[in-house]
């Protein structure tokens, strides 16, 4: 016997890493993403009106989680009569408090009113509000911050492609792993699903099931996207189960004993996940793109929720306001070309054919 | 072959049998009918009186359960007949013939012309592969590609109607045309062309961008075949093997695609229709959702249906046709 080699050879998903790190492109959309996470994160922090933490009557509070839920609101707040205005009556009714404010004093759901913030004007309405030093991106009609509106839209964005996707990814893995690892009748059902779901037109069953919904919200959207968009998927699983059966550690495997869930599960997805990874990818792109533009025809989540698609859908009444426009849609193209550009970098990374060709 | 068409075909009635069934249960089941939601919205004065509506809605076939209904319209259907539209009081076959024009107008061009420029692209682009001008124009082209028809329709609706209104090259926001229908022939034409360009524009550029990143992909596998490297050996010049050796084996991906762009051929495309108010298919699916308009919705969805199942047909058979190592057995 002899003796092992003393360097160990990369693994697979390191030598595709190394790989991907080569292409400056898709690292910085790789970037980009998670950049898109951070400001999904710290939103309220970056544009709100609620403290991001402050010290009243003794006791240290955090009112901006009330922006990921209602319920977070400390309710002393309630109880000492605030009603969403944090400045003026943290210095009247304590003027021992202090606080550390968001970094852009806009709220993403109401029009700040005059000297909330103590000598600013209030937010301009109607088609007067530019862009402008206080309002970065301008304002809408009503007077609501663009600014503040995509920041915390951006965590809708973020969902949308992650929720929908990991839908998507379960349903089209487990279809197609079952439909190409079984064959015979069980493929036949499978494939004969697939295609239906494929001819089902997804605009007419989103718009349906969200007339049927009594209070429609983003979870549905995102389900009904995943639930119609896993076709792709499934059929490319199944064309991978169905040439790696055939393969010698699948052999191997049955002949130790393993179960068919076993071998699916720890021989064969692991072989097959990198051509999956790839339109699992450009999916979230996909998934994003039909929420923002079922959003932009109306159809989105009821307000308050603010996704980038609803802002364009408020800019169809009045083109002149053209930064309703130009936007939020820079950051719904950023965020389907960040997307796009990492499946690139991954189906290059990952695929042996287009690796030898490069050589 | 005959029984794989049979096969198909009998498979293919099976999937819009259960896509309709689907798809009417879900519109039975919203909430309003045709009947409340046109008048309600209107003026809530003219609601019906009770009797009323229970005769309306009988003579509608409203009054029974969903799955008697889907069953007399499957039976309409075998029969030729799609049924009338309630909101428009027209038969649905009449409405779709009236739309399908104006989408076959817009989407039509647009393929046209996303060909027409792609495939050139696409050669230059493999042609002169890894070059800086290459790399330039694949940037944008993927710049394009990733940019939302949605977004690119409101800008251009904001450069061409809002920013540049009052010069010549002002474009309309809205329409198909403004002029009355009896204007003579060339300026109607004219009109609806001048009207056309912004959705075209639109429809084509998504189109343009992807299948000439799909020409190129598909050449560059192929230039690296042997065949290439013999066509190079005895002598052909670089553009002959491109053409004669190198695209004609890459028309075969290339003929899949175009049987699969066949639904929105004919479908067009709801959003585009729906920004630029153009009276097509799109739009008429649109409004017959909102409108609750049960005959319509049920007859667009058995035609896009329909048409979703031929170009794959399609596909597949061209595919055979264009390859002769492939039998469609």
């Amino acid at each position: 016997m002899t003796t092992a080699a003393p360097t160990h050879s990369r693994g697979f998903w390191a030598e595709a890493w190394r790989r991907y790190c080569r292409k400056p492109l898709a690292l910085t959309a790789l970037a980009f993403v998670a950049l898109l996470l951070l400001v999904a994160m710290f939103a309220p922090a970056i544009a709100g009106t609620k403290p991001v933490l402050c010290r009243y009557k003794g006791r240290l509070y955090a009112p901006c989680l009330a922006y990921f839920d209602r319920r977070l609101e400390p309710p002393i707040f309630a109880k000492d009569k605030f009603r969403g205005t944090y400045p003026k009556n943290l210095a009247e009714k304590d003027p021992q408090s202090w606080a550390i404010w968001p970094l852009v004093f806009q709220d993403p759901y109401r029009s700040v009113r005059d000297d909330e913030w103590p000598g600013r004007p209030a937010n301009p309405a109607r088609d007067e509000g530019r862009p402008s030093r206080i309002n970065l991106f301008g304002t809408d009609q009503a007077g609501v911050d663009v600014f503040a509106k995509m920041v915390h839209g951006t965590t809708i964005a973020l969902l949308v492609g992650f929720v929908s996707m990991g839908i998507e990814g379960t349903i089209g893995i487990v279809v197609g792993a079952v439909g190409g690892y079984f064959g015979g009748w069980i493929d036949m059902l499978t494939s004969r699903v697939t295609e239906i779901v494929m001819c089902v037109p997804t605009l007419v069953l989103i718009l349906a099931i969200m007339a049927l919904l009594e209070k429609p919200t983003i979870w549905h959207t995102m389900a009904i996207i995943g639930a119609t968009g896993w076709t792709g998927i499934a059929r490319l699983t199944r064309g991978e189960f169905l040439r790696l059966r055939q393969s010698e550690f699948v052999t191997a495997a049955r002949s130790v004993g393993a179960g068919p869930v076993r071998i699916m599960l720890r021989h064969i997805l692991p072989n097959a996940l990198a051509p999956i990874l790839v339109p699992i990818t450009f999916g979230i792109a996909s998934a994003i793109l039909t929420e923002s533009s079922l959003s932009f025809l109306g159809f989105g989540p009821p307000p308050p929720s603010a996704s980038w698609g609803s802002i364009l859908n408020d800019a169809r009444s009045n083109l002149s306001m053209w930064w309703l426009v130009v936007f939020p849609g820079i950051a719904i193209f950023l965020t389907v070309l960040a997307y796009n550009l990492i499946g690139e970098g991954l189906q290059e990374a990952t695929d042996p054919r287009l690796r030898e060709a490069r050589k | 072959m005959t029984t794989y068409l049979l096969r198909r075909l009998l498979f293919g009635i099976v999937t819009l049998l259960v896509i309709t069934c689907f798809v009417y249960a879900l519109a039975r089941n919203m909430p309003g009918t045709p009947l409340t939601v046109q008048l309600g919205e209107t003026d809530p004065s003219r609601k019906f009186n009770p009797e009323d509506l229970e005769r309306m809605k009988r003579i509608y076939g409203l009054d029974k359960p969903w799955p008697v209904g889907y069953s007399q319209w499957v039976a309409n259907v075998a029969r030729g007949d799609f049924g009338r539209s309630i909101s428009r009081k027209q038969p649905v076959i009449t409405l779709i013939a009236e739309r399908i024009g104006p989408t076959f107008l817009v989407s039509g061009t647009a393929l046209l012309l996303a060909w027409l420029t792609a495939i050139p692209l696409g050669l230059y682009a493999s042609a002169r592969s890894g070059r800086p001008d290459e790399r330039i124009s694949s940037l944008l082209l993927y710049i394009l590609y990733s940019f939302p028809t949605f977004v690119a329709a409101l800008f251009l609706q904001i450069i061409f109607a809002v920013w540049l209104r009052g010069t010549s090259w002002e474009l309309p926001l809205f329409g198909m045309t403004d002029l009355p229908a009896d204007a003579p022939l060339f300026s109607r034409i004219a009109d609806i062309a001048r009207h056309a360009i912004l959705p075209v524009t639109c429809q084509m550029y998504v189109g343009l961008a992807y299948d000439s990143r799909f020409i190129k992909a598909n050449l560059e596998e192929a230039v690296r075949q042997d065949y290439i490297r013999t066509a190079r050996a005895k002598g052909a010049g670089p553009w002959r093997v491109l053409f004669r050796h190198a695209f004609r084996n890459t028309l075969i991906p290339l003929v899949t695609l175009l049987g699969l762009s066949l639904p929105a051929l004919i479908g067009g495309s709801v959003i585009i229709e729906q920004i630029f108010t153009w009276p097509g298919m799109g739009r008429l699916f649109f409004e017959s959702i909102r409108e609750r308009d049960y005959p319509t919705i049920m007859g667009l969805t058995l035609m896009f249906s329909a048409l979703t199942l031929a170009g794959q047909l399609l596909a597949d058979l061209l595919y055979c046709v264009v390859d002769p190592r492939v039998s469609v057995e």
